[in-house]
């Protein structure tokens, strides 16, 4: 902290997805924060957004729901801080709405029985770190530098999409993450297939499309020479980590037809393919890690591609 | 669809239901010039019958019976990339959920029901609980569905690492929920909201 400037503090947003299959990213931007010293105070009482399945049905639903959290944000100090792009996407969605249409915003209204509070500005993890702490002031922070650690930074759909909504990035070339990770002293890869989506909206209900979107997002991050991959969202996280057993079945097994061996071979220089487990780290327990937070502290036994075998191989625990 | 000849008729041509489109979704579909791009990026195009500029195309034409016959719809992960994209302000991904909501207002679970299905249970789960119980809604997803063995073994892998929870309690201020529920059904009840 400056002298003279006051401390950043944020009122929190976690959303559902970090109370429970992405707890591991909730603990690490709590971790983080602590380290940086930055307030992070939950905002009490809050409701699911509705994520993609409520403006799938229902838009009128998805946009009173986020209205309703926006008013219950009010109550604590602070910009918003949210750590799930889906909320982050959904919340910034509504305030861009019904800043823009009278009908909704006075529908909305009914529904939530109150005024649309959209004032307050609301933050995803990476703008808090990279833009308003500063990488520079986080360069400076670093205690255990990143140091040989390959990254392939992974956007996804909802962080920049569409730029009107988010304002995070440029929404066909971001560097934020790129940026950050540098600031960590860790190596972002160039790789192909950043900001393709992974079909997260489908994990339930068609998890063969999102075997095959996944699929194609860790192998072009192999081929690129990334370690892992870094992410900003507990659904990316979902399906990258948890399917990543499964999709080796369905993908990775070598094609014992002549045909498989002609194309696989050509496909993977000759060799077998590729299979490598990725690890995948949400971008706060990197940056965590980076500020001397304990390992122990960041959820890694929530995570089933086990990345300690890496950590270690890069002295990094 | 593929290779047969559309006739165009004021019987084919359903204009109301464009508007309806264009009202939900609050953008236009007579912007499009079939440029393509949409589709060039959409990651779920390989899956549709009709991709997103041809949706947009039959609304032109007033074909939305054609679209809500296929599957297309029910295959778009919602990811932004066509209106983003878009060179002349076509808000696709809202086309398409301007589309769902119509279908699901008109016909209830149809062919592709299982999408609807996961996301009627995810809804559920905000009116009961207040926030999502991934557990229920994943247990609950393969009982309907029928589904019984699907992710069987990824739930106890699940559990044990503390990613799934068991148990669940109620948000406190539920009733607020409930409320919202409730007048927007009166809304649309008195036809004052879509
Ligand atoms: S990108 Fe826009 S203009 Fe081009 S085909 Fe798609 S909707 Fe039409
Ligand atoms: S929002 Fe839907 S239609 Fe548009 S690009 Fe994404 S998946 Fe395709």
């Amino acid at each position: 902290m400056t002298p003279g400037k006051k401390r950043l503090s944020y009122s929190y947003y976690p959303g559902c997805s970090l109370h429970a299959s992405g707890r591991e990213y909730d603990i690490s931007t709590r971790a983080l924060f602590k380290a940086l010293n930055v307030g992070l105070k939950e905002v009490p009482d809050w409701f699911c957004c509705g994520a993609t399945p409520a403006h799938n049905v229902d838009e009128l639903l998805s946009l009173s729901l986020c209205a309703k959290n926006l008013s219950l944000a009010e109550e604590v100090e602070g910009d918003l801080a949210v750590a799930c792009a889906a909320c982050f996407s959904r919340l910034k969605t509504t305030q861009h709405h019904l800043k823009g249409d009278e009908t909704k915003r006075k529908q909305v209204e009914v529904a939530i029985d109150g005024p649309a509070a959209l004032n307050k500005p609301v933050k995803h993890i990476l703008e808090i770190l990279a833009r308003e702490y500063g990488l520079g002031k986080l360069e400076e922070s670093v205690k255990k530098p990143l140091m040989g650690l390959k990254v392939a930074p992974y956007y996804g759909c909802l962080l920049t999409r569409p730029p009107e909504v988010p304002e995070l990035d440029d929404c066909e070339d971001p560097s934020i993450m790129e940026d950050l990770l540098r600031a960590l002293g860790a190596e972002p890869v160039k790789w192909s297939h950043r900001m393709e989506c992974c079909g997260a909206n489908f994990t339930l209900s068609r998890p063969g499309v999102v075997l095959k979107l996944s699929n194609a997002i860790l192998e072009s991050a192999r081929i690129a020479g990334a370690d892992c991959i870094m992410v900003a969202c507990p659904l990316c996280h979902g399906n990258l980590d948890i399917r990543q057993k499964e999709i080796k079945e369905a993908y990775g097994a070598p094609d014992s037809t002549l045909f498989g061996n002609i194309f696989g071979s050509e496909l993977h220089g000759g060799s077998a393919p590729d299979q490598r487990d990725l690890p995948i780290f949400y971008v706060t327990q990197l940056a965590a890690l980076a500020m001397g937070v304990a390992s122990e502290s960041l959820g890694f036994e929530s995570v089933i591609t086990d990345p300690k075998p890496l950590l270690r191989d890069k002295q990094l625990l | 669809m593929k290779n047969k000849l559309m006739h165009l008729s004021n019987e084919t041509m359903n204009i109301g239901f464009v508007k309806k489109v264009e009202a939900l979704s609050g953008s236009s579909v007579r912007r499009c010039f079939q440029c393509g791009k949409c589709s060039a990026g959409c990651p779920m195009s390989t899956f549709m019958e009709h991709p997103p500029n041809r949706v947009v195309r039959l609304l032109q034409l007033g074909q939305g019976q054609r679209i809500l016959a296929g599957r297309s719809i029910w295959y778009c992960a919602s990811c932004e990339t066509c209106t983003t994209r878009c060179p002349n302000k076509v808000d696709l991904a809202a086309i398409m959920d301007a589309l769902r909501k119509l279908s699901w207002d008109a016909d209830g679970p149809s062919k592709e029901s299982y999408v609807q299905l996961a996301n009627r249970l995810f809804i559920e789960n905000i009116r009961t609980y207040g926030r999502q119980y991934e557990l229920r809604l994943g247990a609950a997803f393969n009982m309907k569905s029928g589904q019984f063995l699907k992710d069987l073994m990824l739930g106890p892998k699940l559990i044990s690492k503390g990613k799934l929870k068991m148990f669940h309690s109620k948000n406190k201020n539920i009733a607020e929920i409930e409320g919202i529920f409730k007048r927007i059904e009166e809304m649309r009840k008195k036809g004052e909201a879509l």
